[in-house]
């Protein structure tokens, strides 16, 4: 393949912090790849570790969870469940043969822009270095 | 008498005095009649259970006015229907349980020609090839396919089949035979390691075909021929990913109720023209997971360690999570009663997921994972560290995903192949 690899990445904002982040960074018009979908979410624990897997399933590169930071979750601890869980998801993704740097959990805050950006940034590096999915879709 | 004359002679004896009871108790009671005597319960079991137990939101909707079997059975009015069963990768429990259904199997013979069961009938392959399409009433298949032979089966039987009832956990979600899809190499290492690496195996012994493993080919000319096996699939997949079905029952294997409503269904629409239900229903589940109705003390405590039942003295009345078993019943839809939890032992999720979910794995991991207890110091404490808590859960993967890993969303195990 001459062409270089764009992965396809999905990203679970939480509505509080981390899409506010990602609406500074885009005021602030800081440069970043193009790679992602941002999917919002009112907290990062909303995100059922099903989205991730159906996303997965469905051909994305990787999948990046943005939540509040611990001690600032609007809803206290949902935080605290989303770390938890991802972290197990990642042993079951890690068990199925994916590397388990294709799901990724950061805490990026509503002022935090610039963090958001650099985020991203090193996401997308991280997944075009991995290659696209390993999955195979059926009949391929 | 001595003990083997004891073992022939008690359950004949029991049953036939059983069976005069339950007689005589239904000639008695009326098939509706709220007070009933024990015996009663059993031989009405068919069309009773399933109102009697009124399980609470529950798909079981008997269908129509009952047909009382108490009016004998004999032939139906239309001819005895065509019934086959098979199993494609199962273990056989499902065609056991059956029978399970107690006297309510004996419809079964009034009602129907058993064309096809290789566990107690002799039909053949041919037998069903030579048959019209759509000849056989029902096919109660149990398995998952997983090889070239349960394929050709299944799609033989939906062919002649009116209806398609997917029996068992391992028909609707792949089961335990599915797990063979987290194998890395598919079937060439699961033949490799069967064939030449399992101690048990005479390959495996050093002075025994040292030079020449025998492993069996799925084509081997002889004088009278070719002779072939059955290719085995590096996906095991459901039943309705290879052909359409009608109804499911799941279970490991399904309750003796699901099955005897199976039965009456069929029966009623035999004998009485009810109408079937749905197609599409699922059989014995209930709209709500598992802990509805397991009948244990909740008192949603935090556990910082898993235990296995074995290791502890397991409180009787209290929910297994709280005392740190891992149970699947958070994630499992309703419908068995509840019958391991009641006994001390964690669900492991034969029933599959709600309906409200595709991926029983994904929500047992969300209720699992939130069982652990924020610390004090979770604020401040690293990632290495929550991955620590979690590493305490011996394969997830295996474990979250036991019965339904041919339904999961990623279905089987990759390879990641690196970058550029």
């Amino acid at each position: 393949m001459s062409e270089e690899f764009e992965p396809i990445i999905v990203a679970f904002c939480c509505n509080w912090c981390s899409y506010a982040g990602a609406d500074g960074a885009g005021v602030a018009r800081l440069q970043m790849p193009t790679n992602f979908r941002i999917i919002r979410t009112m907290c990062s624990a909303r995100v059922d570790p099903e989205f991730i897997l159906r996303a997965l399933s469905k051909g994305a590169d990787g999948v990046i969870v943005l939540g509040c930071h611990p001690a600032d979750c609007h809803y206290i601890g949902g935080n605290y469940r989303a770390r938890r869980r991802i972290a197990l998801l990642r042993l079951v993704l890690e068990q199925y043969g994916f590397d388990p740097k294709r799901l990724r959990l950061e805490w990026v805050s509503a002022s935090e822009g610039e963090k958001f950006q650099t985020t991203l940034t090193t996401f997308v590096d991280t997944i075009k270095a991995l290659g696209p999915t390993p999955l195979v879709k059926e009949g391929q | 008498m001595g003990f083997l004359d004891m073992f022939k002679k008690k359950p004949k004896a029991d049953k036939s005095a059983k069976n005069t009871a339950d007689k005589a108790a239904a000639k008695a009671a009326p098939v509706k009649s709220a007070a009933k005597p024990a015996g009663a319960a059993c031989a009405s079991k068919t069309a009773a259970t399933v109102e009697a137990s009124k399980l609470p939101f529950s798909d079981l909707v008997v269908p129509g006015p009952l047909v009382s079997y108490k009016q004998g059975f004999g032939t139906p009015p239309n001819g005895k229907i065509k019934l086959a069963i098979y199993w494609a990768a199962a273990c056989g429990g499902c065609d056991v349980s059956i029978l399970d259904s107690n006297d309510g199997v004996l419809t079964v013979g009034d009602m129907a020609d058993i064309v096809m069961w290789p566990i107690a009938a002799d039909g053949k392959e041919k037998d069903i090839a030579a048959m019209n399409d759509g000849e056989i009433t029902v096919s109660i298949i149990s398995g998952a396919v997983r090889n070239t032979e349960n394929e050709h089966m299944v799609k033989l039987l939906r062919k002649k089949s009116a209806i398609v009832v997917c029996y068992g956990t391992c028909a609707c979600f792949g089961g335990s035979p599915a797990l063979a899809n987290l194998v890395g190499g598919g079937k060439d290492e699961i033949l490799d390691y069967v064939y030449r690496k399992t101690p048990s195996t005479a390959n495996f012994q050093a002075d025994y075909h040292s030079d020449s493993a025998v492993v069996p080919q799925n084509k081997v000319d002889v004088a009278d021929g070719e002779l072939t096996l059955p290719v085995l699939y590096d996906t095991v997949k459901t039943l309705d990913q290879v052909i359409d079905v009608d109804y499911f029952v799941p279970g490991c294997p399904p309750l003796q109720e699901s099955i005897s409503y199976l039965l009456k269904a069929v029966a009623d629409f035999v004998y009485g023209g009810v109408a079937l239900p749905p197609k599409g229903t699922t059989v014995g589940v209930v709209t709500r997971t598992l802990c509805d109705q397991c009948s244990r003390r909740k008192e949603f405590r935090r556990i910082t360690k898993i235990v296995e039942p074995h290791e502890i003295d397991v409180d009787p009345d209290l929910c297994l999570m709280d005392q740190g078993i891992l149970c699947l019943g958070p994630a499992t839809v309703g419908g068995c009663n509840a019958k391991c939890t009641s006994v001390g032992q964690p669900c492991r999720g034969c029933y599959g997921p709600t309906t409200a979910v595709q991926e029983q794995g994904a929500s047992a991991l969300t209720a699992i994972a939130s069982l652990f207890p924020v610390i004090d110091d979770d604020p401040t404490c690293g990632e290495d560290e929550i991955i620590d808590i979690m590493s305490t859960i011996k394969d997830p993967l295996g474990y979250f995903y036991a019965y339904t890993m041919g339904k999961s969303l990623i279905k089987r195990s990759v390879t990641e192949k690196g970058g550029k």
